[in-house]
């Protein structure tokens, strides 16, 4: 047997076939072998994919010229001979899993990798509490502005209409009992609606403070989430560089929906604000 | 030309929030008659249904993006004539140009603010109106 595997696996593999080969190649040679088949005594493979190599091995075997029958080679050079490359593949895969099963082992990665997957699901809990949370912010912070919006507006119109009024007066266009009426009006405007629609929007704003609560509560999370992340990607990509150090790291992929940008440092690629939309769509000569 | 307060929106984003949010600023300048579709194929069927003259939509949403949308509207016969507001927080510069080129009236990067939005709304009444 010539053949220098590295892996054990492989070269059982290896050797079961090329046994085969050895043991069923000469009956071409020989004279006295008239049956096609291999017989069940001789055929080694008891296995049907190891049969069925075989098989496409041994009939690639036997078109090239039979050896003369006083000079049979040794079964494992003629084998060896036969699939040379064959041969090389098995060694290189051989050779690509055990370094990266040991790489990942000298390294710790698997227990790392482990630790790390194990903790995506959570991350994704956390991910939809964050944006449940925040869900339920903004949807109290709009309920509240819808209730505080028309208080607002009510004492800005009833300030206006009296205003109005009281422009008449120094106008003197108001007779006595419109004016003590419009005295009356002030008065309650100033003791009562005023005030009571100042404590309620000023209630609404409390609201609104309020709902901010859910900052403490998802930056916390988040801060898991990203030392999470960190973690991982270190883990892969100290896998990559170690495993394949050829490998160049993929450009940011190319497409049209990446969201919000993150950080905007050192990106050209991007606008900032509304003014630099404006100008850039103006430079086209939209 | 001055807007017609009964002008009729639809605004599009798959998060509820912001199509309250852009429901309430139109609201403030005077846009009342305003409906709500949650992605692209749902706006589509609303607007190939009539009565809309005016569209703000996001970009990235499910099952059908804004600039599918917008691409759509431009193809469609019926609906080519109307004005097409992209708000999206997709602020790449190769977006912006895409949406251009696909025709969109206006675009406002998120977060944006009421005074933007009246802004770009007067721009596109304003060509409307030379158009």
């Amino acid at each position: 047997m010539t053949a220098t595997n590295d892996s054990s696996d492989l070269e059982a593999l290896f050797d079961s076939i090329a046994a085969d080969v050895g043991r069923t190649a000469p009956p071409p040679a020989a004279p006295a072998a008239p049956v096609p088949p291999p017989a069940p005594a001789s055929a080694g493979a008891d296995n049907d994919d190891l049969q069925a190599l075989f098989d496409s091995v041994a009939s690639e075997y036997t078109v090239e010229p039979a050896p003369a029958a006083s000079a049979t080679p040794p079964p494992g050079e003629g084998a060896g001979g036969a699939w040379p490359q064959q041969e090389a593949v098995f060694n290189r895969i051989g050779h690509m899993a055990r370094e990266l099963h040991d790489t990942l082992r000298q390294l710790g990665y698997d227990k790392l990798l482990e630790q790390t997957m194990s903790a995506l699901p959570d991350a994704k809990d956390r991910l939809a509490y964050v944006a449940n949370l925040t869900e339920q912010a903004a949807c109290r912070v709009l309920n509240a502005t819808d209730i505080a919006s028309p208080l607002v507006a009510d004492i800005e119109t009833s300030a206006k209409a009296l205003g109005t009024r009281w422009d008449k007066v120094f106008a003197n266009q108001l007779g006595v009992d419109e004016f003590k009426t419009l005295a009356a009006d002030t008065r309650a405007y100033l003791n009562q609606q005023v005030p009571e629609k100042a404590q309620a929007t000023h209630a609404q704003l409390t609201e609104i403070m309020m709902a901010q609560d859910f900052q403490d509560l998802t930056g916390q999370v988040i801060k898991k989430i990203v030392a999470l992340a960190q973690t991982l990607e270190q883990s892969m990509m100290g896998l990559l560089i170690e495993v394949v150090p050829e490998q160049r790291r993929t450009e940011e992929v190319n497409n049209l929906m990446n969201g919000p940008v993150i950080s905007a440092e050192g990106r050209n690629d991007v606008v900032v604000n509304q003014a630099q939309v404006d100008d850039l769509l103006d430079s086209l000569g939209f | 030309m001055a807007a017609d307060p009964k002008m009729r929106f639809l605004v599009v984003d798959d998060f509820s929030t912001m199509r309250r949010i852009v429901r309430n600023l139109l609201k403030e300048l005077g846009f009342t008659n305003v409906d709500e579709a949650e992605d692209g194929a749902i706006a589509l069927q609303k607007l190939q249904a009539g009565g809309f003259e005016f569209v703000v939509t996001d970009w990235n949403m499910p099952n059908m993006d804004g600039l599918t949308l917008l691409q759509t509207i431009r193809s469609t016969p019926s609906l080519k004539h109307l004005p097409v507001l992209m708000i999206t927080a997709e602020a790449k510069k190769e977006n912006i140009i895409a949406a251009a080129q696909a025709g969109a009236s206006g675009y406002i990067v998120k977060p944006f603010t009421a005074g933007t939005l009246s802004e770009k709304l007067n721009k596109i009444f304003e060509k409307m109106g030379q158009g």
